[in-house]
């Protein structure tokens, strides 16, 4: 499957709130498996969201798997239709995001999540995480509502400017 | 189109930016990056513009806000819009205690030393009256090759001569 182009600011579609996935097809798998394969193609990310890649379709990608921010880890995770089922403990880190370049912001986000969706095989699938993790799966979630880390940032003098990562 | 750094200063209180904004917009300038705070008690604008027009002209356009909020401008015409700064990595160093002058000149020259750029530095002036507090928080760029403990080992000798708190330590971006 190919490596998508990654979409960034100021291009709108990372603005719009996707749409669910009506049925785990080829179609949706095949989704997937580009979302895995753009995301791996840059490898400081650990996360990628269909809206990123021009699909306005409420299915991500997470991978935190070796980062060393990580407590709970489980692989990779590829959820379509997600939802939070609960979400706690609320911390402060740096994000950055490949949809908005040279920018990082600090933001909030539980540290511990219970998230809900379909598998690629389409299947429910519930994941308990934390930590790292947590904060991937939720920064991932707010792509699906059109919502960036710049959004989210603590106060307006919690946001950087940083290199650009390829 | 020629780039300006525009400063203006003044006593707090609503309707500055609106007002400083305005007169830009109606100049011709479109603000690039900015910066803008309360620095006891007075808003301090620091600005980038982009704009088709001389600094005499942005100046005059300026004299209205300035004399309606009685505020400092200083107008200058810049090279470059946008200047790289040097490349490196990026630290947070956090200084405080007792407050006494020549803090942040001493921590500013060690870090020159080693080649550190300081990129953003707020200080702030806390605690009572009779006792003040300085603080200080630096986002600093060092660059790569930079031998990290040196430049700790420097800053903590710094802070004891001073008698403040220094805490050195990168930043952990996570691009997600």
């Amino acid at each position: 499957m190919p490596v998508r182009t990654v979409l960034a600011l100021p291009d709108h579609r990372v603005k719009e709130t996707s749409v669910p996935v009506e049925v785990i097809d080829a179609p949706a798998r095949a989704l997937a498996a580009d979302l895995v394969d753009t995301m791996r193609a840059s490898p400081a990310c650990v996360g990628l969201a269909a809206p990123q890649i021009g699909v306005l379709l409420r299915a991500f990608v997470v991978d935190v798997t070796g980062h060393k921010k990580a407590h709970s880890c489980h692989g990779e995770v590829v959820l379509f239709n997600p939802e939070v089922l609960v979400a706690h403990d609320p911390i402060v880190a740096r994000e950055g995001c490949m949809s908005v370049p040279q920018l990082t912001g600090d933001v909030a986000r539980a540290t511990a999540v219970v998230m809900r969706g379909l598998t690629p095989e389409g299947t429910e699938r519930v994941i308990l995480a934390d930590a790292f993790e947590a904060r991937a799966l939720l920064h991932e979630l707010d792509h699906l509502d059109g919502f960036l880390f710049l959004d989210r940032v603590v106060s307006a003098d919690a946001v950087f400017h940083r290199k650009v990562y390829r | 189109m020629p780039h300006f750094a525009i400063c203006a200063v003044g006593a707090d209180r609503p309707g500055i930016v609106a007002a400083v904004t305005g007169a830009l917009l109606d100049a011709g300038g479109n603000l690039e990056d900015t910066s803008m705070t309360i620095l006891g008690g007075h808003f301090a604008m620091m600005l980038v513009i982009a704009a088709d027009a001389g600094a005499e002209e942005l100046e005059a356009a300026l004299s209205a806000p300035a004399s309606a909020f009685d505020l400092t401008v200083i107008v200058r015409t810049i090279e470059e819009g946008v200047h790289e700064s040097p490349e490196g990595e990026p630290w947070t160093a956090s200084i405080y205690g007792a407050d006494r002058p020549g803090i942040v000149h001493r921590f500013a020259t060690a870090l020159a030393g080693h080649d550190v750029n300081i990129v953003d530095l707020t200080t702030r002036v806390i605690g009572e009256p009779d006792r003040p507090v300085y603080a200080m928080v630096l986002d600093l760029s060092v660059p790569k090759g930079t031998d990290a403990g040196a430049l700790q080992a420097d800053l903590a000798d710094l802070a004891g001569d001073l008698g403040v708190e220094c805490t050195l330590h990168p930043v952990e971006v996570d691009i997600l």
